[in-house]
């Protein structure tokens, strides 16, 4: 380049056969250069061809590298977290199970018959319904000791207990307290039917139905129609045993008279 | 060339990244500390949450004994309960102050050997002046379905959607069941071993034991002094069948059996029905002139009446037994 330059600087003079041989000499040099440049165009092709295969093995080799170490990190922090997720899990099981304990205590009183302990045994409860309508629980506080004793409990005084008790109280307990079940809801039923019948059916009734506490026994006297002339009738229903809730007998009469029926309060 | 070159720049890139990587210290540390920080939230969360959780177990425990010693106050096992409730007080009814929520409940336990699973709705309206519940769809599953006088049963109570109806005749149906079950076994010579349940934790088991008592005090078979007819007596279908059979093995033709139902009335009362078949050859009944046999199950009854039901079996198993040895 230099020698082009200072050839075209100081050359014009020089011009011919000096200007001719510079020439040729630019030429040969060029394709030299020509024929140099392949060669190491190769040759950094080849040299940047081996430098990208080192690279490629350097960042695999690294990749590796990387690899592993997240690896090793990840199982320590992995070793920290079980513990956590176990505690977490094994809380979560003991609260599931609790709720599902509670859920199931709570669930006995829809067999009939629930209880919850005392400092001296059970108290038990007894619910009663009927047909699906749930009415009044009663409960009896029994202690644990021999012989079983009834602490105190809130069945009405004309259930029949005592008799009850005496027969299966320490014998059988789970005799004792579905019998006790049966009279219970026998009654709740009775009373309930006799509630029915003195509001639902006002209009028909001609007087006051007449009861006993028991249930177990009502008169009154009720028409046919809830308007008009018809005559009423007197009727007597009678549940011989107790934990039915249905009558054994039923007495109906019929005067033409208005007057004298048997169980009717009125004239 | 120059995609090499471009490849070349690209790979330094990685490299140096990958470089940094190796080095720096993990953002494992970044994840280890927000592990440790959460693990710390829900220690202090719940930090009366690891002493809770200590109680729990211990008040679970004490739950668990307490539906262990329901279970055997009662008879019946409740296995699983859940509950669904659903509001339905319209705008109208919240106006008046009314309430009304329909509740959905599954159940299902065992009494003995008999499986139940209950679905049941209730329904509670709630007014000023009282709360009412009633139960309005009731539907059973029993097993094991062997059991025929059952299933009408099943479908009464269904339909009257008398819950505690059910639980009742179904306690009183396993109790003479296993009545039955033990009577038949005492006079074949079997065995009665009734397995205890597990006692639970210490508090419940004096009460258990006291509950217990009874279970063998009610065994009427329990007498060693009880006589045995193991070649008499035969159970077709062993233990559980409602027939017993007596023979004499010396006297093959002539044959008792005492069928035991165990029926449930319509108001889903309990009674076992005893019925008493005679098979007899034709010459012996010819050689009845008094007509024995003929009035034989009617005897039955009323010795039924007189004796109860385990003098009456024991009276006829002798009577066939002494008979033919003479």
């Amino acid at each position: 380049m230099e020698l082009a330059n200072t050839l075209s600087q100081d050359g014009e003079s020089r011009g011919g056969v000096l200007a001719h041989l510079e020439r040729l000499e630019t030429q040969v040099s060029r394709s030299r250069k020509k024929m140099e440049e392949p060669q190491s165009a190769q040759a950094e092709e080849s040299a940047l061809g081996t430098r990208i295969h080192e690279l490629r093995r350097l960042r695999d080799k690294l990749r590796a590298e990387v690899k592993q170490h997240q690896a090793s990190v990840k199982a320590s922090t992995t070793n920290v977290e079980p513990d956590q997720t176990l505690e977490i899990t094994e809380q979560e099981s003991l609260k599931r199970k609790w709720e599902n304990v509670k859920a199931i205590l709570q669930a006995y009183r829809f067999t009939g018959i629930s209880g919850k302990l005392t400092s001296r045994g059970v108290c038990v409860c007894i619910s009663t319904a009927f047909e699906g309508n749930l009415l009044d629980s009663y409960f009896v506080d029994l202690v644990m000791r021999k012989p079983l004793q009834i602490h105190h409990h809130s069945i009405p005084v004309f259930i029949p207990l005592e008799e009850i008790s005496a027969k299966y109280l320490q014998t059988n307990i789970q005799h004792f307290l579905f019998t006790l079940c049966e009279y219970l809801n026998a009654y709740s039923g009775r009373k309930y039917q006799a509630d029915r019948l003195q509001s639902d059916f006002e209009a028909f009734l001609a007087g006051p139905l007449q009861r006993n506490s028991l249930c177990n026994l009502l008169s009154f006297t009720y028409k046919a129609e809830p308007e008009g002339q018809s005559f009423p009738f007197c009727a007597r229903l009678l549940y011989k045993d107790l934990t039915t809730t249905l009558p054994t007998d039923v007495t109906v009469t019929y005067q033409g008279k208005r007057k004298y029926c048997t169980f009717c309060s009125h004239d | 060339m120059d995609s090499q070159l471009v490849e070349a720049r690209a790979l330094e890139a990685e490299i140096t990244a990958l470089r940094r990587a190796c080095v720096e210290p993990p953002a494992p540390g970044e994840d280890t500390s927000r592990v440790r920080k959460s693990f710390r939230e829900t220690y202090q969360a719940d930090s009366e949450g690891w002493e809770l959780s200590k109680d729990l177990r211990s008040h679970l425990g004490h739950l668990e004994s307490e539906i262990q010693f329901l279970s055997t106050l009662t008879g019946i096992s409740i296995r699983h309960y859940s509950k669904k409730t659903e509001d339905l007080t319209s705008t109208e009814m919240t106006e008046k102050s009314i309430k009304k929520v329909l509740q959905r409940h599954r159940l299902s336990g065992n009494c003995h050997m008999i499986t139940f699973q209950l679905e049941f709705q209730l329904l509670e309206i709630q007014n000023e002046e009282s709360l009412s519940s009633v139960i309005t769809d009731l539907s059973i599953i029993m097993e094991p379905t062997e059991y025929s006088e059952l299933s009408e049963f099943v479908s009464r109570a269904e339909e009257r959607r008398d819950l505690f109806m059910f639980f009742r005749s179904l306690h009183f149906f396993v109790e003479w069941c296993e009545y039955r079950k033990r009577t038949f076994k005492r006079f074949k010579g079997l065995s009665l071993t009734t397995p205890l349940p597990p006692t639970p934790s210490t508090n419940l088991a004096h009460y258990m034991t006291v509950i217990h008592s009874w279970t063998l005090a009610a065994l009427p078979s329990q007498n060693p002094h009880y006589e045995k007819y193991p070649e008499a007596v035969h159970l077709s279908e062993g233990a559980s069948s409602s027939c017993m059979g007596i023979r004499n093995p010396s006297r093959p033709g002539f044959e008792l059996v005492i069928v035991w139902r165990i029926q449930i009335d319509e108001e889903g009362k309990v009674l076992p029905k005893l019925d008493l078949l005679t098979k007899v050859p034709l010459q012996a009944l010819e050689l009845d002139k008094n007509g024995v046999i003929e009035t034989a199950p009617l005897s039955f009854r009323t010795l039924l009446g007189v004796l109860g039901i385990e003098a009456t079996l024991e009276s006829l198993i002798k009577s066939l037994h002494t008979e033919a040895s003479n």
